[in-house]
């Protein structure tokens, strides 16, 4: 009896621990590079994998790049290629950052704290420092989490004629969504 | 009398110089891609979009016009039908029109086409990637054109000069205008390219990742499977995962439009899926592959 309550312990105990690390793989990247000039430059990634350490705070999401959906089939295709993105090459965009002060959210109780991030991004093989500020959400035992990004192309020596001629945003407009 | 004779002889002998030199700059590079120098020679063979393509993955986006490209045999054609007709005294303006305008108008699609390519990150500057032989090109169309007899007409004249780059110039940008416009298909309305059960297309890729990439890679695929995961998400949509043993899934992203006919599917039914696949990737998260789609529907609940 005694060596059955032990081992279900430890079997809670992993369980505790395994838990603090959350995943999913349908998490959401929105791409938003639009202007005045050019409302086509955007898309969505449904199937971003994520991970989030409840105790630590580390967050880490992939999302493949071929994965963008554009309406316009040549934007995809441009978005795509050599030139831009590069997706053969470099197929990942990577953000792997630690949220601040996570001790401050409560996973136990429903509620909305707005959080801050900080970490890398790295996009078209460059990593660069990136931060991002959001919220994370618990209701019902999810945690939802939500965050904007800002991106700078140039940081990331994506450069050409349709940016300097404002049809495509200097700095896209980055968010997450995931729950977890 | 004699000086007029002259100034008609020495007008005809420059006609046909310009003719020479806009048959030999037929066959010269017009522009440089990076390092790849393109003539008007390879857009009559067909090789001009082959060439894009394969460097720059822009193709013809009107494959079913590219027999037309054929036409542009006429300019070193009637350029020399023109030098013939002229050597013998005979009339041959409409002719030398007719190649004059469209080698303006070929000019005109090199520029055009290097100025998407250069939105594409190829070079900086289309004006800067013509070469010498495009601008020959150009003055001697235009001296073509103006030389030929009877020389006052210049109001014809004036007319076939602008002719040509107009054309291909509206043409163009209707082209571009199509093209830009354009949106994917409903999934739902496209026959699939495969057809195949989840566990197989998941097998498939672990045994070759690459010739799985290669086989299927944006192509459409109807997936029929037993549900492993079916994950409800805030905004109203559904992704559904089938799972392998082998370290692979598929996931499939589902529409919020299809949120009614998605909502209630429970790990375990047996569904048929259809999208198109981007492809697989690694994740170093979960320390696994997974085989993605995108621009997914349900096809059916039972099959």
């Amino acid at each position: 009896m005694k060596k059955t309550t032990l081992v279900l312990a430890l079997v809670f105990a992993a369980g505790i621990v395994l838990a603090q690390k959350k995943t999913t793989s349908s998490a959401v990247v929105s791409f938003d590079a639009t202007t005045p000039k050019d409302d086509l430059p955007k898309a969505e990634n449904k199937t971003v994998i994520g991970s989030i350490d409840t105790k630590t705070g580390v967050v880490a999401f992939e999302a493949a790049v071929k994965n963008f959906a554009f309406t316009n089939p040549k934007i995809q295709e441009h978005f795509n290629a050599p030139n831009w993105m590069n997706s053969n090459e470099f197929p990942k965009f990577i953000f792997t950052g630690t949220i601040e002060k996570i001790n401050k959210v409560n996973f136990s109780k429903d509620g909305t704290y707005n959080v801050k991030a900080e970490g890398s991004l790295t996009v078209k093989g460059i990593s660069k420092p990136a931060k991002a500020e959001g919220t994370i959400t618990v209701a019902n035992g999810k945690i939802k989490v939500a965050a904007n990004f800002k991106l700078k192309l140039e940081d990331y020596n994506i450069s050409g004629q349709p940016i300097e001629a404002g049809k495509i945003d200097k700095e896209p407009k980055v968010s997450v969504s995931a729950e977890f | 009398m004699t000086t007029g004779k002259n100034h008609i002889t020495s007008l005809k002998w420059l006609h046909l110089l310009f003719g020479v030199v806009l048959v030999i700059t037929f066959f010269l590079p017009w522009v440089a891609w990076k390092e790849i120098q393109v003539s008007a020679y390879h857009m009559a063979a067909g090789s001009f979009f082959q060439i894009s393509e394969s460097n720059f993955k822009l193709g013809n986006p009107f494959p079913q016009f590219a027999f037309t490209f054929y036409l542009f045999w006429l300019i070193p054609v009637l350029t020399i039908i023109t030098t013939v007709l002229v050597l013998q005294n005979k009339k041959a303006a409409l002719i030398a029109f007719f190649a004059g305008a469209m080698t303006l108008s070929l000019v005109t699609v090199f520029y055009l086409f290097t100025n998407t390519l250069v939105d594409l990150g190829v070079g900086n500057n289309a004006f800067s990637m013509l070469q010498p032989a495009a601008f020959i090109s150009i003055v001697s169309a235009i001296g073509f054109i103006l030389t030929a007899l009877p020389i006052h007409d210049w109001l014809k004249k004036i007319i076939w000069l602008v002719i040509g780059p107009a054309l291909a110039f509206g043409a163009y940008k209707i082209g571009e205008s199509s093209v830009m416009s354009e949106t994917f298909s409903d999934t739902e309305d496209l026959k699939a390219d495969y057809t195949i059960n989840a566990t197989d297309l998941i097998r498939e890729f672990a045994a070759n990742d690459s010739a799985g990439n290669n086989k299927y890679k944006e192509k459409i695929l109807t997936v029929n499977g037993i549900v492993s995961e079916a994950i409800v998400n805030s905004d109203s949509s559904v992704n559904i995962k089938f799972v392998d043993t082998a370290k692979y899934f598929i996931n499939f992203p589902l529409e919020k439009n299809d949120y009614e006919r998605t909502k209630d599917i429970r790990p375990g039914d047996t569904i048929s899926l259809k999208g198109s696949l981007s492809g697989s990737s690694y994740s170093m998260i979960l320390d696994s592959t997974s085989i993605d789609f995108k621009r997914s529907t349900l096809n059916k609940t039972k099959f």
